[in-house]
C-alpha cells in the first residue's frame, strides 16, 4: 500500500517540484526595487496576473534543471529567492482581499497581506518603501536610537546575562534571531536579547511602522532586507516582531512568533490580557510577566533547536509497547475528581499521556499546548525538589481558562522523569499530590523507573539503510489515529551531526525543505535537494510527511529505495515509536454536565487575581 | 516504599509570602540545601516536606509575581505559620506585603503565627555579609566544605557576577529599618484582631536574614518551628481523641467547593 502511494507520489513530485520559472520580467524588476518591502502593497493587476500564471509556467528544461536549481546552498541564495518570496506573498493576497472587505478590523485578518485602496496604492508603496528603509536603519542602528543613558541607569536582575547585553554593540545586532513583544501602545514587553527598557525607542519605531500601515487600513506583515527578514504578528493588543537572519520562510517565522504569543497566553490567558488592555491601554504587561522571561527565552531556544515546533508534532520517547501500556495503566488508576490529563515525561519527551474520557471525546490535546507544557517544565527545572502547583492555560484548548498543573519529578535528584497532572480544580493540590504518591508507589512496585532509565532514543543505523543519516517522520491524521496527538519520530542526531553547529545546519536544511514543501504559492509533494554536504529528500503524502537526509552521493533512485525500506521499518516499529492508543479515564462526576473539561473552570479565569489589577 | 507516603503526611503548614525577587526560594533553599544558588522565578507555588525531628513540616514556597496572586489563599489555607518576606534594600517590597499579601492570610489558621523577614541583609549589613554559615554548625562536615568557598569568593573577589551590590563593592542603602518591620508586625496583629500582649512579641517575630551568606536563616526557621510545635502537638492530640480530622478535612473541602461555585 505504501508502495503504490510512493510511486504515485514520485510521479506527482516530478511534475510539481520543478524549479521556479525564473520570474516574469515585470515582477522581476519589481522584486528588485521592492526587495526591502514585502510586496504586500502591490498594485492589483500585476498581482492577479502573476499569481495565476506562476504555477503553470515551466520551462521545457525544467526537469533537467531540477537538481541544479536546488543546489545553491542556503547562504548563497539571493535574488532568485527574493522572487520566490514574492510569489508566496502574492498568491496569498487575492484571497485575503475578501477578508479585508468583510472584516477589516478583524484580528484574524493579520494573516492577510492586504491591499485596500488601489487608487493610492502606488503612492503608498513609495511612502512605505521610504518607511521600510527608515526602519532598516532603525534596526541597524538601534544603539544610536536607544540611549546608553537608559541602559546605564537600568537596574538589571542580577543573573540574567543576556538581559544585560549592550544593545549598541555589534554582537547584539548579529544575533541570528531577535524576538520582540510590545503592546499596541508601543510599550516594550519582551526582548530576547538586551533589556526592554534599553530597546524602548526601537520598539517605538516598530509600533510606528505597524500603526502607520494600519492607518491605511492595511496590515504590515514583513519587511525584507538583504540580511534580515522582519516579520510582524499582531494578536489582540500585542504586537510580536521577529528580526531574523536565519533564512527561514516568513511563514515559519510567523509560526514561531505565534508560539511566543501562546506562551504568554499560557501564563496570563487571552481573556485577561484583553481585559487588562481594555481598561488601560498603556498597561505595562511586564508587571505580570516579570520573572517569565526565562520561560520565553527557553521557548525560543527550543524553537531553534527542536524540530517538534517546525513540524507541529510531539516527539515521544520510543518505548516497548508493554512498558508504555503499564505506565499508562498506572496513570489510569491514579485519579481524582476533575483530573483531566496525566502526562509522563522523560528528558523532555513524552512517555505516555492519559486523558479524561469526556475531554478526549470532544477535543484533543494540541501539539502546541504540549510544547508549551514541556517548555514550562524545562524552564522551571532549575528548582526541582518540590512539588509545583500552578495555574496554566492551554491556549489551543481554551485560551481563556486556566488549568491547574501539578508538576513533580519522580526520580530526585536526577530529575529526568517528570509527572504532570492537570486538574480543573484549583484547590485540588492535595488530592492530586495523592495521585502522585499512588503513581510513585506503583512505579516502584513495577520497577518502572529503572526501566525508563534504560530507554534510549534510537540510532538511524537500526533502520539498516546504509546511506540514510537522519530522518523525521510525521504520520498524519487518518481514520486510524484520528483524534490522536500528532506525533513525529526521529532518530538521534549522530555524526556528522553531533556538534551543535552541525545539528543546527541540518535543522536549517530541514527548515528549508519544509518551507519549500509548504510554500503557499507552490506547495510541493516531493523535493530532492542536493546540498553541499548531504542530499535531502522530503516527501509529503496524504498519510505522512517525511524528511530524510542522506550521504551526499546518493542518487535519487537510491534515496527512493531507501525511503521504501525506511517506511517499512517504521511500520514495523510503530507501536514502539508512537503512542498508539491514548488511554482514557473518567473523573468527571457528572459527565453530562461538563462535556468539556476546560469549560468547567470558566469562572476561575475571573478568579485569578486579575480583577485586583483593574 | 509505602512507608514513604505514610511518613510524608504533613503535620503542620508553613507558607512563604512576599513580593517577587525578595528571595523566598533562596531562603528556603539555603535552609534545606544549605546552599545559595541562582534560582529562577517561582511558578505558582512549590510544595516541600521537611522532616523536623519526629514532625513533618510542609512548606509552601509561593511565587511573588502578581500573575499567581489568585492561588495565594489556597496556599495559605490552614497554615500554622506565615513568613512574610521583604527585601531590606527595597521599601516597596515591605509595602507590598501590606497591600497584597496580608489579605491572602485570611485563610490561615486562626492561631497562625506571623514572621516578618527582611532578606538580603548581606547587602546592607557587614555582619551579615561576613557571616559564615559553617559557624552555625550544619550537621554534615562535607556540606561545610561546600559552603566555604562562597564567602571566600566574596571576600577575595569583590565582583561575583551574581550580585549587583558586591559589584560596586559598597554596601547598598538600606531602605527598610528593623523598626519599620516591627511597626508592620504591629499592624498585622491589628489586622488579625489579635491582642498585642497575648501575642508573640515583635522582637521575636521580626528577622533580618541573608539567604546568600546564611545569616539568621537557620535561626528563623528553627525559631518558627519551635513556635508552631504546640500547634503540631494539639493537632496530634485531636487526632488521637477522635477521628474527626478527616471529617474536618471533608468539611473544609466542601466549603471550598461551595465558595467557588457561588462566585
Amino acid at each position: 500500500m505504501e508502495r503504490d502511494n510512493h510511486q504515485e507520489g514520485v510521479a506527482e513530485g516530478v511534475k510539481i517540484c520543478d524549479p521556479p520559472a525564473e520570474s516574469n520580467p515585470p515582477a522581476d524588476t519589481l522584486a528588485t526595487s521592492l526587495s526591502l518591502l514585502g510586496n504586500h502593497m502591490f498594485p492589483d493587476p500585476v498581482e492577479r496576473n502573476y499569481g495565476t500564471t506562476v504555477n503553470r509556467e515551466e520551462p521545457v528544461d525544467s526537469l533537467l534543471s531540477d537538481v541544479s536549481a536546488e543546489e545553491p546552498s542556503l547562504n548563497a541564495e539571493s535574488h532568485s529567492n527574493q522572487v520566490t518570496k514574492l510569489e508566496t506573498e502574492e498568491t496569498e493576497s487575492p484571497e485575503c482581499q475578501n477578508n479585508v472587505a468583510t472584516q477589516p478590523s478583524d484580528r484574524g485578518a493579520q494573516d492577510a497581506a492586504t491591499d485596500s485602496d488601489q487608487g493610492d496604492s502606488g503612492e503608498f508603496v513609495v511612502t512605505m518603501l521610504a518607511k521600510a528603509k527608515l526602519e532598516e536603519q532603525g534596526l541597524g542602528m538601534k544603539g544610536r536610537s536607544s540611549p546608553l543613558l537608559e541602559a546605564g541607569t537600568e537596574e538589571y536582575p542580577a543573573f540574567m546575562s543576556h538581559r544585560d547585553e549592550d544593545v549598541t554593540a555589534d554582537s547584539w545586532r548579529q544575533h541570528r534571531k531577535h524576538v520582540f513583544v510590545l503592546s499596541e501602545a508601543g510599550k516594550p514587553i519582551y526582548s530576547r536579547y538586551g533589556s526592554e527598557e534599553a530597546l524602548s525607542s526601537t520598539m517605538g519605531v516598530m509600533m510606528a511602522l505597524v500603526s502607520f500601515v494600519q492607518s491605511g487600513d492595511n496590515i504590515i506583515r514583513s519587511v525584507y532586507s538583504e540580511e534580515n527578514t522582519v516579520v510582524f504578528l499582531q494578536k489582540g493588543p500585542l504586537v510580536l516582531v521577529c528580526v531574523s537572519s536565519s533564512r527561514q520562510s516568513e511563514r515559519q517565522l510567523r509560526g514561531e512568533l505565534l508560539y511566543v504569543y501562546y506562551q504568554i497566553i499560557s501564563m496570563l490567558t487571552q481573556a485577561s490580557i484583553s481585559r487588562i488592555f481594555e481598561h488601560k491601554k498603556n498597561y505595562d504587561l511586564r508587571r505580570l510577566l516579570a520573572g517569565s522571561e526565562k520561560i520565553l527565552d527557553g521557548l525560543l531556544n527550543l524553537v531553534d533547536s527542536d524540530p517538534s515546533f517546525l513540524l507541529a508534532a510531539v516527539h515521544c520517547l520510543p518505548l516497548a509497547s508493554s512498558l508504555r501500556d503499564s505506565l499508562s495503566q498506572i496513570l489510569q488508576k491514579a485519579i481524582t475528581p476533575n483530573l483531566v490529563f496525566s502526562i509522563l515525561i522523560a528528558r523532555n519527551q513524552l512517555l505516555t499521556i492519559v486523558q479524561e474520557k469526556t475531554v478526549i471525546e470532544d477535543t484533543r490535546l494540541e501539539p502546541a499546548d504540549v510544547h508549551l507544557l514541556l517548555n514550562l517544565i524545562g524552564a522551571s527545572s532549575a528548582f526541582q525538589a518540590g512539588e509545583i502547583w500552578t495555574p496554566i492555560c492551554l491556549p489551543l484548548f481554551n485560551p481563556d481558562c486556566y488549568f491547574y498543573a501539578y508538576i513533580s519529578y519522580l526520580d530526585p535528584p536526577e530529575c529526568t522523569v517528570c509527572l504532570l497532572l492537570l486538574s480543573t480544580d484549583k484547590e485540588a493540590f492535595y488530592s492530586v499530590a495523592e495521585c502522585k504518591r499512588k503513581i510513585e508507589e506503583a512505579m516502584v512496585a513495577q520497577n518502572s523507573l529503572s526501566l525508563i532509565a534504560k530507554v534510549q532514543s534510537y540510532s538511524v543505523s537500526q533502520v539498516g539503510v546504509s546511506d540514510l543519516r537522519h530522518f523525521m517522520y510525521k504520520p498524519f491524521d487518518v481514520p486510524d489515529n484520528y483524534r490522536q496527538l500528532t506525533q513525529f519520530t526521529s532518530p538521534e542526531m549522530e555524526a556528522p551531526y553531533s556538534s551543535e553547529e552541525e545539528k543546527m545546519r541540518l535543522l536549517d536544511l530541514y527548515r528549508y525543505m519544509h518551507s519549500r514543501i509548504h510554500s503557499t504559492s507552490r506547495p510541493l509533494k516531493l523535493i530532492y535537494h542536493v546540498a553541499e554536504r548531504e542530499t535531502l529528500l522530503a516527501w509529503v503524502t496524504s498519510k505522512f510527511e517525511l524528511y530524510t537526509c542522506f550521504s551526499p552521493l546518493v542518487t535519487k533512485a537510491c534515496a527512493i529505495t531507501a525511503i521504501t525500506k525506511l517506511l517499512r521499518w517504521i511500520k514495523k516499529e510503530e507501536d514502539r515509536l508512537f503512542i498508539r492508543y491514548p488511554p482514557k479515564y473518567s473523573t468527571t462526576p457528572n459527565p453530562s454536565k461538563s462535556s468539556r473539561g476546560g469549560k468547567s473552570d470558566q469562572q476561575d479565569s475571573t478568579d485569578n487575581g486579575f480583577l485586583s489589577l483593574l | 516504599m509505602p512507608e514513604v507516603s505514610k511518613m510524608k503526611k504533613p503535620d503542620v503548614k508553613v507558607v512563604l509570602l512576599g513580593d517577587m525577587n525578595v528571595g523566598k526560594t533562596s531562603l528556603l533553599h539555603r535552609y534545606t540545601e544549605r546552599k545559595f544558588k541562582d534560582t529562577i522565578s517561582t511558578v505558582g507555588g512549590a510544595f516541600f516536606l521537611k522532616q523536623w525531628g519526629p514532625y513533618n513540616i510542609s512548606i509552601w514556597d509561593t511565587a511573588g509575581r502578581e500573575q499567581f496572586h489568585g492561588l495565594g489563599s489556597m496556599y495559605c489555607r490552614g497554615a500554622a505559620a506565615v513568613i512574610l518576606t521583604y527585601d531590606v534594600t527595597n521599601w516597596q517590597s515591605l509595602a507590598e506585603l501590606e497591600e497584597r499579601f496580608l489579605s491572602l492570610t485570611d485563610t490561615a489558621n486562626h492561631d497562625c503565627i506571623y514572621a516578618v523577614v527582611g532578606n538580603k541583609a548581606d547587602l546592607t549589613d557587614p555582619n551579615a555579609q561576613l557571616y559564615q554559615d559553617s559557624n552555625v554548625a550544619p550537621e554534615d562536615q562535607t556540606e561545610c566544605e561546600e559552603e566555604r568557598p562562597e564567602p571566600q569568593v566574596l571576600s577575595a573577589c569583590p565582583t561575583p557576577p551574581a550580585s549587583p551590590a558586591s559589584l560596586s563593592g559598597s554596601v547598598l542603602h538600606k531602605q527598610v529599618a528593623p523598626e519599620d518591620a516591627v511597626a508592620f508586625y504591629g499592624r498585622i496583629l491589628r489586622y488579625k484582631g489579635l491582642d498585642e500582649k497575648s501575642s508573640l512579641p515583635a522582637e521575636k517575630m521580626c528577622f533580618e536574614t541573608s539567604a546568600k551568606t546564611g545569616y539568621n536563616v537557620d535561626t528563623l526557621f528553627e525559631a518558627l518551628f519551635d513556635l508552631v510545635l504546640p500547634s503540631i502537638l494539639r493537632k496530634r492530640n485531636e487526632n488521637q481523641e477522635s477521628p474527626t480530622v478527616d471529617l474536618e478535612e471533608c468539611r473544609g473541602a466542601s466549603n471550598k467547593r461551595a465558595r467557588s461555585s457561588c462566585c
